[in-house]
């Protein structure tokens, strides 16, 4: 059983975790391209706008979004430790937001 | 917050892919190189090239852990647990940059620079290695395969409360100054901790993702972020270490290192010259 541990046990997460990692660097990637492009050639702040802001937004969620998915493979597994410590990963990663948006002052 | 032209991002993207391969050539998030650029050449304020800095620390952590990820090289269950201890110093950090003055910061990063310079040069290289992959590596060991024992290896970690406290100091000293942290984390891991070089390194580029979110999203929030640098930043760093990976293997390790150690003692000179005024 021990010897299982290092494979069985950790390879279905590695997995979706290796997914979401690499959705998250292609989609922001994608964004801020395209969003940096059409800002310096058009000159045309809107959709460059929005698609840069989404890019940064997808960068911060990439972490994010990996959390989240340890907490729920850990609980699927009834890992209740690991569990435990993602959340409060999470909580800290939500703290973090929490604190960014009552800061939020535009300099 | 500096004007976004053209000319601007094309110098940002290219410091970005010097940082980005130079990181990738030893080992680094390359936000110890980006910074000093971004605020003493470009003169940006410390806080606006910090924020720059973690985006690019994310996406690193993102994209070479994706292609890491199955080939057991990564602890995650260490990783996730020390987590807990990065997230909390970068959040605290994060909000303690918005409080304390430029010149300290910039003190603060030619310490820690120097400091980088130093373990640079003193690199303990200990194994940590257990031959028989069959040992039970414990809840937070892990086993995966090294190419110079031919095959799979075991190891087991060692002073925990030592890991927990680098990591704080790590997330702490990361929001702070903009860089990743792996600096401190991963030479207390592989000394003190048990944990051989690779996986130590693997696994701290793991966690830096996290620990940058917790410490960009303050930055972010407080208008500190210029989207279109920071695409331009990220966009370059990523060449650039795809650049730096495919060349690292042809370069020699050792005479790389002094180059950065004397590289970095400059740097470190220069913040402490102008954090002094």
């Amino acid at each position: 059983m021990n010897a299982d541990r290092g494979n069985d046990a950790a390879s279905p997460l590695e997995r979706v975790i290796g997914f979401v990692l690499r959705a998250g660097v292609m989609l922001s990637s994608v964004c801020l391209t395209v969003g940096l492009v059409l800002a310096l050639t058009s000159g045309e702040v809107g959709i460059a706008g929005i698609l840069l802001h989404a890019g940064i937004i997808v960068l911060l969620a990439t972490p994010v979004a990996r959390v989240v998915v340890s907490i729920v493979q850990y609980t699927s597994q009834r890992d209740w430790a690991f569990a435990a410590l993602t959340t409060i990963v999470l909580i800290e990663l939500m703290a973090s937001a929490a604190v960014a948006l009552v800061f939020n002052k535009r300099l | 917050m500096p004007a976004v032209t053209a000319t601007l991002a094309l110098v940002i993207f290219a410091a970005g892919a010097v940082s980005g391969s130079l990181g990738a050539l030893l080992g680094l998030g390359g936000g110890v190189f980006l910074v000093p650029f971004l605020n003493l050449v470009l003169g940006f304020p410390f806080t606006v090239a910090a924020a720059i800095s973690l985006t690019t620390v994310i996406a690193t952590s993102s994209s070479v852990s994706a292609g890491r990820a199955g080939q057991q090289l990564i602890n995650m269950k260490l990783g996730m647990l020390l987590e807990v201890a990065t997230a909390a110093g970068s959040f605290l950090g994060g909000i303690t940059a918005q409080l304390i003055a430029q010149s300290i910061l910039q003190k603060l990063f030619g310490f820690v620079a120097a400091l980088v310079a130093l373990i640079m040069l003193t690199r303990l290289r200990r194994r940590n290695v257990i031959l028989d992959p069959s040992v039970d590596p414990g809840v937070l060991g892990g086993r995966f395969y090294e190419r110079e024992s031919g095959g799979m290896v075991a190891y087991r970690v060692k002073r925990l409360p030592v890991a927990i406290a680098a990591s704080f100091v790590a997330g702490n000293v990361s929001s702070l100054l903009g860089i990743g942290g792996g600096i401190i984390k991963v030479p207390v891991l592989n000394a003190w901790c048990g944990v051989p070089l690779r996986a130590a390194a693997a696994t701290s580029a793991f966690m830096i993702g996290v620990t940058a979110t917790a410490g960009a999203t303050i930055y972010y929030g407080r208008g500190q972020l210029e989207p279109a640098l920071a695409a331009a930043a990220v966009l370059g760093v990523q060449f650039g270490s795809w650049g730096g990976m495919r060349f690292g293997a042809a370069a020699s390790a050792k005479w790389l290192k002094v180059l950065m150690a004397g590289l970095l003692f400059i740097l470190s000179a220069m913040m402490f010259m102008r954090g002094g005024r």
